[in-house]
């Protein structure tokens, strides 16, 4: 890491997120490592919001806001355009949420990455349209209550695995990313940043809003879906080199949806199947990543 | 085409674009709580008598600050090199991180920073007062009697210490083995006190005459002569030729005097006077045995040091108390009585002898360590009338138009202990320069603004309003602890000579140990309460509300634009800070 990243900043205070916002550390991070010659493109989502209103702008660096479905169009514009005025040094950023990368901005993004874009395209998934009044997306994980799947129509499908699917593209590199592990992301956005080619970040942004959590806990929650495996920190590399940043240590997954409101009609046995699937994916994770899962510590 | 044509055709589209931050828009106004920066007391430091801030120590240790480390202790106990030594740590078995793994090994990097200022020769830079006036008289140059001028030098006072004694440090001197603690060390410290200009007179004992003439000379005195005679055990045959005290036997082995010593030596009495004679004895060729009338773990010895006797080989013979000493072609010969626990309410077993169990023991020495007490009857605080204060460690005493005296040491601590000496000594002399300054009157009140936690320990720095008066007295327990940034590390395991060696000759057991070791063992303290600058506070704002600035804290929070979300107080990993 170069010195000093953790210092500096290209956000300024009075940005209207709301108290706690997950999303917002992480615009933080990602600003961190970048540094100042970044330009972002911000199809529709919360932080099409928390930029401020016209005229004001949070960043200390160039923004296009533009349509929820174009976050992969736009970049891939953006790019040749500063290719053709000689521009290299400048690195673009596409960041989205999940509703405008796993469903709505979807088919860009396959497009983007598809022909190798130059650019780094990030989704901070806080998993449902927080932005609009909680709906849920195809980023919202089993279990979860959203204004659309409510009371007892809670959400029984599994969450997209969109790191698996822009593996399947096979891009230049692919990660996950936490905003309880700042050391871990910064790492991260600097590698992709030294690659040139389509680059994804899948970054977790807690939302206390939208999850009925207490603000306090934003990065504790972020922390624990790393801890109970529900949110893995792997890499991947032109599609097929995988690694395992993190070890789980044993936590069971019902820590840490007994925490938050967005799961608490769950019972018992709903607890246990869902620590099943996560169990179910981890093991999956292991096995791309070569990895003996009796080391790996696996929760029974 | 014109030049004005073509300017026209490339000319940027119409698109809104910002022309301001959104610094303009006050975001703390969302806010209902408020986060803010609340030190609080770890419980290590509200454990130890004499109050020391290890949570900072451990931090500065951390962070190879080992002589900001050492004046840290120094601000509260003269004796960190000796108490390094030999203290019982209650520290350790307060340590939050115990419930983590292991408590961190607080005793060894006290002696570790010490043993560091010693090997550079140090000068410690530590607050004083200017020299005024009034002078003190101490009794006594023990560990009470020594901290007690030390602490009143600091305050500015002129003291003068009298010492029955050729040289001076009381029991550090003569009641302590040099395998725990080497008298080089003890020099050391004592020098380091006689350096703020405090006059030590050896070979001067003091008489009750003393306290009656003192007034002339002298605006207080201190009294910390220690309990220096032996209780008698009350039984047949205990003063025969050869039956020996346990205090006088450490006094010659201290001296260099060693006596030959073969066979069983029976050592009577459950203290760490009697654990010290055996561990000498062993040492001088003896098999010894200790007997004692109630159980192992009724004793008043530190467990560590009856741990280490039994290994070394001392045998320990429980629930024996001794009816008779005669005289026997071999030594003597005891007649031990069997004894039974009769009732287990209270600190110690009571115990009854058990009807028609006895037996001989047959030695060839005889040591009686049981208890000890004052001297002289003026040694002890008087009852009375004498107008008195008992304050935790100390009393303080208006004696019939003579000068007000302080009683301290083991004559009045909580217990029989170096650093409750050194804590006895700092009372006094807060209590003295309180005294001295806004009377009688202002002494309880002013010392109990001065505790740290809700126990007897004091602190001088908050006397001095140091730093630590920020300080909430909040204990912080383990379930305040975010364990998330903690990993398992193993405590540091204290290099010792080998009992083969240990039992050899009379070298200290305890090892040094490297600044690399040191350093480890204190980067694995939580430092409870105390901030360590990790900075996650404001690594993890997401309003950029918390910032750097050059207060003692080191940031500070923009409420103008905090929205209270209480990120930061859940990230602090050791609870300094509070939400509210």
């Amino acid at each position: 890491m170069e010195l000093n990243v953790l210092d500096r900043d290209y956000m300024c205070s009075g940005h209207v997120g709301c108290p706690g916002c997950g999303a917002a550390i992480a615009m933080r991070f990602l600003l961190k490592a970048l540094g100042e010659k970044t330009m972002m493109v911000i199809p529709a989502c919360c932080w099409s919001i928390i930029a401020g209103p016209y005229p004001q702008s949070t960043l200390k660096v160039p923004v296009l806001h533009t349509a929820f479905e174009t976050g992969g169009a736009v970049a891939s514009g953006l790019r040749a355009a500063l290719d053709t005025k000689g521009d290299t040094e400048t690195t673009v950023v596409t960041w989205a949420g999940d509703g405008g990368t796993f469903d709505i901005g979807f088919q860009a993004l396959s497009g983007a990455v598809e022909r190798n874009e130059d650019f780094i395209y990030v989704c901070y998934d806080n998993e449902a349209y927080m932005n609009t009044g909680v709906q849920r997306s195809s980023s919202t994980p089993y279990g979860a209550w959203t204004t659309t799947t409510p009371g007892q129509e809670w959400k029984r499908l599994r969450k997209k695995n969109i790191v698996e699917a822009l593996v399947a593209h096979r891009i230049p590199y692919a990660a996950t990313a936490s905003i309880a592990f700042p050391e871990d992301l910064v790492r991260k956005v600097q590698k992709a940043k030294s690659i040139k080619g389509s680059r994804f970040l899948h970054i977790y942004a807690s939302c206390p809003t939208g999850w009925r959590i207490p603000s306090e806990m934003s990065i504790k929650i972020a922390r624990m879906a790393v801890q109970t495996n529900i949110f893995p920190l792997y890499e991947v590399e032109n599609g097929v080199r995988y690694t395992i940043n993190y070890m789980p240590k044993g936590y069971l997954v019902r820590e840490y949806f007994k925490l938050q409101g967005r799961f608490k009609h769950l019972t018992d046995d709903d607890l246990e199947q869902i620590q099943e699937m996560v169990n179910e994916d981890w093991e999956l994770l292991l096995r791309k990543a070569g990895v003996a899962m009796s080391a790996a510590g696996t929760v029974a | 085409m014109t030049q004005q044509a073509i300017s026209q055709t490339v000319s940027p589209p119409l698109i809104p674009r910002s022309s301001t931050t959104t610094e303009s828009n006050k975001t703390g106004s969302w806010r209902f709580l408020k986060p803010r920066y609340d030190e609080k007391t770890a419980p290590c430091s509200a454990a130890c008598p004499a109050g020391e801030d290890i949570a900072r120590v451990e931090m500065l240790v951390a962070q190879g600050l080992f002589k900001e480390a050492w004046e840290t202790i120094l601000q509260e106990n003269p004796f960190p090199a000796v108490c390094g030594r030999v203290c019982f740590h209650p520290c350790e078995r307060a340590c939050n991180r115990g419930e983590f793994d292991d408590p961190i090994a607080i005793h060894t990097l006290e002696r570790f920073v010490a043993d560091t200022a010693m090997r550079y020769d140090l000068q410690a830079d530590i607050a004083r007062r200017p020299v005024q006036g009034p002078r003190i008289a101490v009794v006594g140059s023990g560990p009470s009697g020594l901290a007690a001028a030390y602490f009143l030098a600091r305050l500015g006072y002129t003291c003068d210490v009298f010492e029955s004694m050729g040289e001076p440090g009381g029991v550090l001197r003569w009641g302590i083995p040099p395998y725990r603690l080497p008298v080089h060390v003890l020099e050391w410290e004592i020098d380091r006190i006689r350096s703020l200009g405090v006059e030590i007179h050896c070979n001067h004992r003091v008489s009750a005459d003393f306290l009656r003439q003192a007034r002339d000379r002298y605006q207080a005195v201190f009294i910390g002569c220690g309990h220096h005679r032996n209780v008698d055990l009350g039984i047949p045959g205990e003063d025969l030729d050869g039956v020996a005290e346990g205090l006088p036997f450490l006094e010659q082995v201290r001296a260099g005097n060693l006596p030959d010593l073969s066979g069983r030596v029976a050592v009577l009495g459950g203290g760490n006077t009697a654990v010290d004679v055996s561990r000498c004895a062993l040492r001088l060729g003896a098999k010894p045995v200790i007997v004692y009338r109630r159980r192992r773990q009724d004793m008043p010895a530190f467990e560590h040091e009856i741990a280490m006797a039994l290994e070394e080989g001392v045998e320990l013979m429980e629930l024996w108390t001794p009816l008779e000493i005669t005289p026997h072609p071999d030594g003597y010969r005891l007649v031990l009585q069997r004894m039974a626990v009769a009732s287990q309410e209270g600190p110690r077993a009571q115990v009854r002898p058990a009807a028609g169990q006895t037996q001989e023991l047959v030695v060839s020495k005889v040591f009686k360590a049981i208890g000890n007490a004052p001297e002289e009857s003026w040694m002890q605080p008087p009852e009375g009338d004498a107008r008195t204060l008992r304050l935790a460690n100390t009393a303080l005493v208006e004696l019939h138009g003579g000068p007000l005296v302080v009683y301290g040491g083991d004559l009045a601590a909580l217990e029989k202990s170096v650093t409750h000496a050194v804590a006895s000594g700092k009372e006094a002399a807060m209590a003295l320069d309180t005294y001295c300054q806004q009377g009688w009157d202002a002494v309880e009140s002013r010392i109990s603004q001065c505790r740290v936690g809700p126990g007897p320990s004091l602190s001088m720095e908050m006397y001095l309003g140091g730093d630590r008066c920020r300080r909430n007295p909040h204990v912080v327990v383990f379930q305040e602890i975010n364990t998330d940034y903690f990993l398992y590390a193993p405590r540091l395991a204290q290099p010792r000579l080998l009992k083969e060696e240990r039992v050899r000759d009379f070298s200290e057991i305890d090892l040094k140990i490297s600044a690399a070791l040191a350093i480890r063992e204190a980067e694995r303290c939580f430092n409870c309460g105390v901030c360590n600058q990790c900075d996650n506070c404001r690594l993890f704002c997401p309003d950029l509300a918390v910032c750097r600035d050059d207060n003692p804290q080191g940031r500070r929070i923009d409420y103008d634009y905090c929205k209270g979300c209480g990120v930061c107080v859940v990230e602090c990993p050791r609870n300094a800070m509070a939400l509210e």
